[in-house]
């Protein structure tokens, strides 16, 4: 299976160029129909459908971003006197910030491939038509359901120093682990976003691998590829933007795994599971507001980058094959 | 979206240039015999998969079975085997400490007492428990109705203006709540909304990401689809509605099922935007749970499962086929 | 599979639908919609030490009162009655001995009067104590117009043990039959006539117990969530079950019975009423809404009209206790004159900081009060406390705020109070008549956020015969202390949190450099603290020792005694205790300055975010007035010492001067000023030597810092950490060494 190099090459050159100017680009096409009076009306009706959720999304999510904004270059929320940037930089030399940074980063750097990762393998396992398929989907989405707090009190039991997790390790002859209060309490978390979410990502796979065309994977069979070659070349190409967007949804539930970990050990847990949320969540309790705001900027600031390398990624490997 | 259909029939065509001048009974024969050869192989690649989906389905099965297996224990039963593990200090911190703890899957005697206490004996878990269903299906049914029309509207006529919104709502989507959370107690607190429904309820219904997720399923449509229908006569509303809505259902009844989840589950909006603890939801009670009550914990648990489990069963095949068509930021 | 899924499916919103059955009616709405209920005092030209009995019938209030002459000691009864229609009172005459009492009132079903009284008598012997000590309890029949008594009832036959009978509640229903109960052991009811109908046994104390509107006797016995009522059923003999929607709570409330709905309800912070045909609850007033302190309130009651009276009394230590009737009617908000609101913030309000609003909201032209307690009834603190800061940051914020209870430095930092120094200049205190060491405590730069009107010190208290003239110690120091002691020897109460926060929590300073921001509770002396803590018992067992804690300590038992000082008169009673001269230690810490600040009452700011900053500060004021500084001046002792230098020193004269009698030869004879006591010590207290008040003088003056400011956080990760090394699971650095990296993420968040 082998597509021309330049072939390949060139579509995505210009479609990165066309994402690139793209905005421009449709509009200049639209201006060219805009001739119309009824097109004009279209597109004014059509952003009336918009108009609720901007509005909405303006009153409780921009306004309170730029509150945010806001309260980042004052000294605290009560005197409200004009800093600029010292609570970024406060902020940024704060150990605590610092030590919160590093494991959320680690945190989704190792938790969101592995849940890209292993939720594909569930669902290609899921995808050779092995018996029971729709209970195994059931069961691998139950997790989904079961209220934080069983969760939480189930790991609990497993993951506490004399449960269930040493205890199968002292059969094995070796030494206890303080799951919650050590380096490994990071692994603790990480197990459980995957049981959390592994369920859902894989549903997006399976409905992704259902909807390659048929007849390209059949060609594939006719010219001898190899499983791994169909799996490489044709139906990771075809998923390429189910796995960014399951990316994206994992990297939105990784920072939900807060709630658990705050649940497991409250607001200041053990360093290796400290979160940024656990920083913002204190110094919000503790008043200090413009130390919360600036954290949360400069966490939108690595999104919005990540968002668009994510994109641009997207463009450059998805669409030459999207249908 | 014109383009791209045009580039994959080219695609097509190319390839059945390399075969080859291949006639149709010939190409169907092939693909045949290629798929024998492997159905052996297949054969065993089935049951390694089927062992290892089934160790998977145990582990994730197991704290939904847990929990309730054990809602039909009695209090003393519970206390037995976790009682050591949740004990409350007196400052109110949870303490976990225990010789041994047992997970324990099968009670030793069926119990009903939890549930009768928790149906019959003390109301308050009920009023928690509508509490819950108010708060969270206003949010689900207007989100789902706003976001409707705000996908439509990013649907349509694409510019850049539209682009940039859609950017920053996606943006807006990733932020932690522990974020927007604090000015949003400020803002409900500006229109007056704090310690009412509405301070829950609002930035619920005006969350971007059922819009998002909308609007991503909706740029699948082709627009050629649309544009005939527009060509036809068709204004906006007949587009909307008869068009985009009749081929969105599954897409709703899927990001339905994930709203109900996720707001089911909200514990930090009502802690904050709710001073009043009566109009808390059972999450936030299930949240603390401590000694005293962690046998009741289980049946409450087991209760406030039915709701999801409910929007799942009658919503899971939505689900599925609802994101068949999902895929990629920009769709 | 789709067919079971369906059947599943089917079968739970069945059980749904049961459930939404089940979990209706549960509004209980505390709107109290634009209406303010109003106080109007009503004259009560009757004496009265002592309210035994109230009832009301016909919209008249019955009192009986105890008055008592305090020449002859001699006690009389008096039977008051006030027409509330009318408004008049008048006193009617009853005939009752010195020997009985009125143990309870109610109305009868025809108009006249019920009273359970109790009789007694007793012999005296040859050495004046009394023997042969009999009581029958009687039920008279008092026509309500006169005052006259038409019958007596013996009922002593339903009691099984009448000598030692004593009616708790007494109440009767719309047969007429009569409910009596002695607290605990159950309800006997009789009839009319007297003739037993059943006893009925109840489990646990029985709060109230009530007719309702409608005629049907309930009580409220403390359940498994609380206050639970329920109905007394003549026909099976037995309690119903509990209401529902009703009550709930630990609070020491109390129902009555209805005039225009089935009960009137109060649980000492507001009043409502309760319908049992529609379980609904309305809340009427708050109590301190309405300037009433509820805790002087003894009885209330509605009236047919809507109203509802109140009898209040008022224990004064100088000169006879006042009780006062008190009449509320509903009128429209719009129609009380309006006036400039304060409001005042606090997670709980104290009780002496309630008594000074509601004085300041009874004689203020200009401004009121209101109060907004933020851990009133709430189950989940920590979230009351989040609700509480978050408003400091909004219009929200409380004009005053309370500062017990909460983080007073972050609130400084954070620039939530405002300098009460140039207030105090401007309305003319001055800061050299008060303590300097007490204003120094709340101060900052030179400013002062914080005031409070009294304190008392907490120190730890050893014989000075065994530490020597020791004024303060360092932890290594106590550690070494009691280092070859038995560590049952040095406390009495010792249980493991009691001593992390004699050890550390009140020392906090020592483990955290705030400067270098770092920690040290993987340190020397932490780990030792936690050794040593391991030594104690978890939770106290109070019923373990047979001997008194003064016979322990006197025997060298108990080494040291970790208490407070709130008088010169308890500092004599420590001392009586001890048996010897005592020296204050103080608690641990690294300068040796152990003694700590604790506000008595109530300790506030006035937030910088205030709109109404001179009304404000025109309440606190008060509590710096001299006027109230000697009011807290008292003959007993008094708890707490007043801030005010003046007012101080009158409190160290009153407790030297001896209180004197004349004995039967005209002599003065010193005699003692009150009793003090503690577990099986007791002391009459003379008056006080001059070193006796110079030793509280000094101890006084070396108090510089103001207990109790530890974060809760941090407690909460050393209580819930150290618990493993206390069951032996893990060792004490492991567990230091947790504790460590716990807190030292959270010094670094706040560094």
């Amino acid at each position: 299976m082998h597509f021309p190099e330049g072939f390949r090459r060139k579509i995505s050159q210009n479609l990165l160029w066309d994402f690139l100017r793209k905005g421009k680009k449709i509009t200049k096409n639209k201006s060219k129909k805009s001739s119309s009076p009824r097109t004009r009306k279209g597109k004014l009706v059509s952003a009336g459908y918009l108009f609720p959720s901007i509005l909405g999304v303006l009153l409780f999510f921009v306004l309170p971003f730029l509150i945010v904004i806001f309260y980042s270059v004052v000294d605290n929320p009560i005197s409200r006197q004009f800093v600029f940037l010292d609570n970024f930089v406060s902020v940024f030399q704060n150990n605590a910030f610092k030590q919160a940074a590093r494991n959320t980063m680690t945190f989704s750097v190792v938790a969101v491939p592995l849940a890209v990762v292993l939720s594909l393998m569930l669902a290609m396992m899921l995808e050779s038509k092995i018996p029971f398929r729709s209970q195994f989907r059931t069961f691998f989405l139950s997790p989904m359901m079961v209220p934080i707090a069983s969760v939480v009190l189930i790991w609990q039991v497993l993951f506490h120093y004399n449960g269930m997790m040493n205890e199968v390790l002292t059969l094995f002859q070796r030494d206890k682990v303080d799951w919650l209060n050590s380096s490994f309490a990071q692994v603790v978390i990480v197990v459980l976003f995957l049981w959390k979410n592994l369920g859902y990502n894989m549903i997006l796979f399976m409905s992704a691998l259902s909807s390659i065309p048929k007849d390209i994977l059949e060609v594939a069979v006719l010219e001898s590829a190899t499983p791994f070659q169909i799996f490489w070349h044709i139906k990771l190409r075809y998923m390429s933007s189910t796995i960014l967007f399951v990316t994206i949804m994992s990297l939105i539930n990784s920072f939900k795994v807060f709630r658990e970990i705050y649940l497991l050990k409250g607001d200041y847990p053990y360093d290796t599971m400290y979160m940024l949320q656990h920083f913002m969540n204190n110094t919000f309790s503790r008043l200090d507001y413009q130390k919360m705001s600036a954290a949360a900027i400069m966490m939108a600031i690595v999104m919005v980058i990540i968002i668009g390398i994510l994109f641009l990624t997207e463009n450059y490997f998805g669409k030459d094959v999207e249908g | 979206m014109r383009k791209q259909t045009s580039g994959k029939s080219e695609k097509k065509i190319r390839i059945k240039k390399d075969l080859g001048e291949l006639s149709q009974e010939r190409w169907d024969k092939e693909v045949k015999k290629k798929k024998k050869i492997r159905n052996a192989r297949h054969l065993v690649r089935v049951c390694i998969a089927t062992t290892v989906a089934a160790c998977f389905a145990v582990l994730f099965l197991m704290p939904i079975v847990l929990t309730i297996t054990n809602s039909f224990m009695s209090a003393s039963e519970i206390s037995s085997n976790y009682g050591q593990v949740f004990a409350t200090t007196d400052t109110g911190g949870k303490v976990y400490i225990a010789e041994k703890v047992n997970l324990k899957f099968i009670p030793d005697m069926v119990s009903f007492s939890q549930y009768i206490t928790v149906l019959f004996k003390s109301p308050e878990y009920l009023f928690k428990f509508w509490n819950s269903v108010i708060l969270v299906v206003p949010i689900v049914a207007f989100q789902l109705l706003v976001a409707a029309g705000a996908s439509y509207g990013f649907t349509r006529y694409r510019g850049r203006i539209k682009e940039i919104i859609f950017f920053v709502y996606i943006i807006l989507m990733l932020m932690p709540y522990q974020v927007t959370l604090v000015p949003n107690y400020l803002v409900s607190e500006w229109l007056h909304l704090l310690d009412t429904n509405w301070a829950i309820w609002l930035p619920g219904i005006f969350s971007p990401f059922a819009v998002y997720l909308l609007t991503k399923y909706m740029r699948r449509i082709p627009v050629s689809m649309m544009e005939a229908a527009q060509i036809d006569g068709a204004g906006e509303w007949q587009i909307f509605r008869h068009i985009c809505m009749p081929l969105c259902k599954g897409a709703m009844c899927s990001i339905a099922i994930l709203l109900f989840i996720d707001y089911w589950n909200m514990v930090e909006q009502p802690l904050i935007l709710l001073s009043d603890q009566e109009k808390h939801p059972l999450s936030v009670f299930l949240s603390k749970i401590n000694a005293g009550e962690i046998g009741l914990a289980f049946a409450v648990a087991t209760i406030y499962m039915v709701p999801p489990i409910l929007v799942f069963l009658y919503g899971e095949d939505y689900l599925v086929e609802g994101i068949t068509y999902q895929g990629g930021i920009k769709g | 599979m789709k067919k079971n899924k369906k059947l599943i499916a089917i079968a739970l919103t069945a059980f749904l639908a049961v459930l939404w059955g089940c979990g209706k009616g549960s509004d209980s709405g505390t709107e109290t919609g634009g209406y303010v209920y109003v106080p109007e005092y009503v004259e009560m030209d009757v004496e009265c030490n002592y309210i035994s009995a109230v009832t009301a019938a016909q919209d008249c209030v019955y009192l009986n009162t105890v008055s008592w002459d305090e020449e002859t000691g001699e006690s009389s009864n008096s039977l008051y009655k006030y027409d509330l229609t009318e408004n008049k009172g008048e006193s009617l005459s009853l005939e009752l001995d010195e020997n009985s009492n009125i143990n309870g009132m109610a109305a009868g079903a025809d108009g006249s009067l019920l009273m359970m009284v109790n009789s007694y008598s007793y012999e005296e012997d040859e050495n004046g104590e009394p023997t042969n000590y009999s009581s029958k309890q009687e039920l008279w029949v008092v026509s309500a117009e006169d005052g006259s008594i038409q019958e007596k009832k013996d009922l002593s036959q339903v009691f099984s043990d009448p000598d030692n009978a004593y009616v708790q509640n007494f109440c009767t229903d719309g047969q007429g039959n009569i409910y009596l109960s002695d607290g605990d052991s159950g309800i006997h009811v009789v009839d009319q006539n007297g003739n037993k109908v059943c006893d009925i046994d109840i489990e646990g104390w029985i709060n109230s117990m009530a007719a309702s509107k409608e005629g049907d006797v309930y009580i409220s016995t403390y359940g498994e969530k609380g206050l639970e009522m329920r109905k007394v059923d003549l026909g099976t003999k037995k309690l119903g079950e509990p209401m529902e929607g009703f009550g709930g709570g630990y609070g020491n409330s109390e129902f009555m019975t209805g005039a225009t709905k089935s009960f009137l309800f109060d649980n000492r912070s507001q009043v409502s009423t309760f319908d049992l045909s529609t379980g609904e609850e309305e809340v009427l007033f708050k109590w301190i809404d309405a300037d009433i302190n509820s805790d002087s309130v003894s009885q209330k009651g509605e009236l047919s009209d809507g109203r509802v009276w109140a009898v209040t009394r008022e224990y004064s230590e100088n000169g006879p206790s006042s009780c006062e009737l008190i009449l509320l009617s509903k009128k429209k908000a719009s129609e009380v004159p309006q006036k400039e609101k304060i409001s005042y913030g606090a997670m709980w309000v104290d009780s002496n900081v309630k008594r000074a609003i509601i004085d300041f909201n009874k004689t203020n032209e200009k401004y009121r009060i209101t109060v907004k307690e933020y851990g009133e009834n709430v189950e989940d603190y920590q979230a009351a406390y989040t609700q509480f800061n978050a408003d400091l940051t909004t219009a929200n914020c409380p004009d005053i705020i309370s500062l017990s209870n909460v983080d007073f430095h972050m609130y400084v930092s954070k620039g939530v109070l405002e300098d009460l120094y140039p207030y105090m200049e401007k309305s003319g205190v001055k800061k050299e008549d008060y303590l300097e060491n007490i204003f120094k405590a709340y101060e900052e730069d030179g400013k002062l956020y914080g005031i409070f009107p009294n304190f008392y010190v907490s120190t730890t208290l050893a014989k000075a015969s065994k530490v020597g003239d020791k004024s303060g110690w360092t932890l290594k120091e106590m550690l070494e202390f009691a280092q070859d002691k038995d560590p049952q020897s040095l406390f009495s109460y010792g249980s493991r949190s009691s001593i992390f926060y004699y050890c550390i929590y009140n020392n906090i300073d020592e483990f955290i450099d705030w400067e270098s921001g770092k920690c040290s509770f993987d340190g020397e002396d932490f780990i030792k603290t936690l050794e040593f803590a391991a030594g104690f018992p978890e939770e106290y067992d109070y019923q373990q020792e047979e001997e008194g804690i003064s016979s322990r300590i006197r025997s060298d038992k108990i080494l040291l005694m970790d208490t407070s000082v709130s008088s010169v008169q308890e500092y004599q009673m420590l001392k009586g205790m001890f048996g010897e001269e005592v020296a204050f230690l103080g608690y641990p810490n690294s300068e040796r300055k152990g003694n700590l600040i604790q506000p008595a009452a109530g300790c506030m700011g006035l937030a910088s975010k205030s709109k109404n900053k001179e009304g404000a500060w025109e309440f606190m004021q008060i509590l710096l007035s001299a006027e109230y500084q000697d009011s807290l001046v008292e003959s007993r002792g008094g708890y707490g010492f007043p801030i005010r230098k003046a007012s101080l020193e009158k409190q160290f004269e009153k407790d030297m001067t001896p209180d004197y009698y004349e004995d039967e030869n005209g002599n003065k004879v010193e005699q003692a000023k009150t009793t003090w006591g503690w577990d099986d010590f007791q002391m009459e207290i003379m008056a006080a030597t001059q070193e006796e008040v110079d030793a509280v003088r000094k101890l006084i003056e070396s108090a510089e810092k103001i207990s109790g400011s530890v974060d809760q956080q941090l407690v909460s990760i050393i209580t819930e950490e150290s618990e493993p090394f206390f069951k032996g699971q893990k060792t004490a650095a492991d567990v230091a060494g947790i504790i460590q990296n716990r807190i030292q993420i959270y010094v670094n968040e706040n560094s």
